[in-house]
């Protein structure tokens, strides 16, 4: 207990005495960290616009035409019951008819001549939780006997499954990159602030320290840095992002981007705090062990 | 209470720090090593409170033979063991007061208990108003008494002393080793490697001299030089 007492009013005392380069190595922590929080902002991005995308792929499922409304609603029913499927409607053949003449808009007039005879089929449309489970559902689909013929973007399908494989590779990679190097940063910040302590070290442990004595208060420092800097890290990065995020919703309002939530600023915080604390500590650790063997 | 037997001390160089050096010094002793620049002073005492590990032979101080301690057996024996040096080695930005509790406080001194210790040592070095003043604030000699004050807090069972009047005027120097002498008087064994030749003609105790890292003489109520 009085240990717990030593480490903190000597890591509190250290930091506030140099307040300069505390608040140096917090800032660069910060930047580092900051850094690391962007990358996780850009593959959050990167994962909605694919998810958005994804939302868009639909399966159309035409009926035949002599299907009875029994058959029809058993047949959406069994469809809902696939697993991986999110939403399923039931366009009828009126309904297809009145779609195409919105896309026909002012020129609706071209397809009053099919109100007596709609060739349009009556269908099924299909959302899939996923672009992985397409091929699953369809295959079930193909099955129903009242299904005349399916179609959906097989080609694209295929393509958003490896451009979200690469997404997730690219993103994972990036965050992995950008985390190396604020590791080093601030690894790097906390080793030049405990070198130049090391006669501090030393005399600590002439007098009979012993190593956990000289290198808690350190630990803490490196802590409480780590968590000043994952503050600093995600009150820039927040700003910056919805800096960003009205100026590209002026010139592009169509383009998806995530709009950050309380719980994704939460994530990205837990994200840079952890960083912060494990790297802060594990930093202090390391430098200062480099001082010990005295 | 410390012995050394055919200790050698290599740094890798072309001659060595200690050559052979047997020797033993009883408890409550008072004992100079004397010697020229490079005989071997500083060496000798860093391995008596193990900051340096002998090459070959055997140094056991307090019953321990430093060569098996562990490493996390060594602070324990560096708090019954005192140390100054030429160069203080105080902590620029700790107080006086906090310089000589910080010795206190990595054993686990109850708070109160350390506060009375530090008092009764500043007074004892007869600097007990200099308490909140920082080192820098302090002269040569008055740094080397808050030195001496912090080894002393803990009541060691041995001081030793490196150069510990190198820095200070001889007027100082003399305040030094009244100090030294005193502690010795309540029964701390006081090892001090020293060039102050005047001191130990004066205070005429057991003299130990190297040279080249041998023992050359070894005399009770000795002068600095035979």
């Amino acid at each position: 207990m009085r240990f717990i007492g030593y480490v903190f009013s000597e890591a509190f005392r250290s930091l506030w005495r140099s307040k300069l380069s505390s608040f140096l190595s917090s800032l660069t922590t910060g930047f580092a960290l900051f850094l690391l929080g962007i990358s996780f902002l850009v593959s959050v991005n990167l994962g909605y616009i694919y998810t958005v995308a994804e939302q868009q792929m639909e399966i159309q499922a035409y009926i035949i035409k002599d299907a009875t409304a029994e058959q029809i609603s058993a047949a959406v029913e069994r469809v809902q019951g696939i697993p991986g499927v999110s939403t399923v409607k039931y366009v009828s053949k009126e309904d297809a008819l009145e779609e195409l003449k919105l896309m026909f808009k002012d020129k609706a007039s071209v397809l009053d001549s099919l109100k007596e005879e709609n060739p349009l089929p009556a269908s099924i449309r299909v959302k899939t939780t996923g672009v992985d489970e397409i091929d699953a559902v369809v295959a079930e689909i193909q099955t129903l006997d009242i299904i005349d013929d399916v179609i959906y973007q097989e080609e694209v399908s295929r393509r958003m499954m490896s451009i979200g494989r690469a997404i997730q590779y690219v993103s994972l990679g990036g965050m992995v990159a950008v985390g190396a190097v604020s590791i080093m940063v601030i690894g790097n910040s906390i080793r030049l602030t405990i070198d130049s302590r090391r006669h501090e070290i030393a005399v600590m442990k002439l007098v009979g320290a012993t190593d956990g004595f000289v290198v808690g208060p350190f630990i803490l420092e490196g802590v409480v840095i780590g968590i000043v800097g994952s503050i600093l890290g995600t009150f820039f990065a927040v700003g910056i992002y919805n800096w960003l995020f009205e100026r590209l919703y002026e010139f592009i309002p169509f383009m998806p981007m995530y709009v950050l939530d309380t719980q994704s600023k939460l994530q990205m915080f837990g994200i840079m705090a952890i960083t912060g604390i494990v790297v802060g500590a594990a930093g202090s650790v390391l430098s200062v062990r480099r001082h010990l063997k005295v | 209470m410390i012995s050394l037997r055919n200790v050698s001390k290599d740094y890798g160089g072309s001659t060595k720090a200690l050559e052979s050096v047997t020797l033993a010094i009883e408890k409550g002793e008072f004992v100079f090593i004397v010697g020229p620049s490079g005989a071997g002073k500083s060496t000798l005492i860093k391995l008596l409170y193990r900051e340096e590990t002998p090459s070959t032979g055997q140094v056991v101080v307090l019953g321990k033979d430093l060569a098996k301690l562990r490493r996390r057996e060594i602070p324990f024996l560096r708090r019954r063991i005192g140390v100054v040096f030429q160069d203080f080695k105080l902590l620029e930005d700790k107080t006086v007061g906090e310089n000589i509790s910080f010795a206190l406080e990595v054993t686990g001194t109850p708070t109160r208990e350390i506060k009375k210790r530090v008092a009764q040592v500043l007074n004892l070095v007869g600097l007990k108003d200099r308490r909140d003043a920082y080192p820098n604030e302090l002269s040569g000699g008055e740094q080397q008494r808050i030195a001496i004050a912090r080894a002393l807090v803990r009541n060691p069972d041995v001081l030793l002393a490196d150069e510990p009047s190198g820095n200070l005027d001889p007027k100082t120097a003399h305040e030094i080793f009244s100090l030294l002498e005193r502690a010795n008087m309540y029964g701390t064994t006081v090892v001090v490697a020293t060039h102050a030749q005047d001191m130990v003609n004066l205070l005429k105790k057991r003299v130990i001299e190297l040279r080249n890292g041998t023992v050359v003489r070894d005399e009770r109520r000795g002068a600095y030089s035979s």
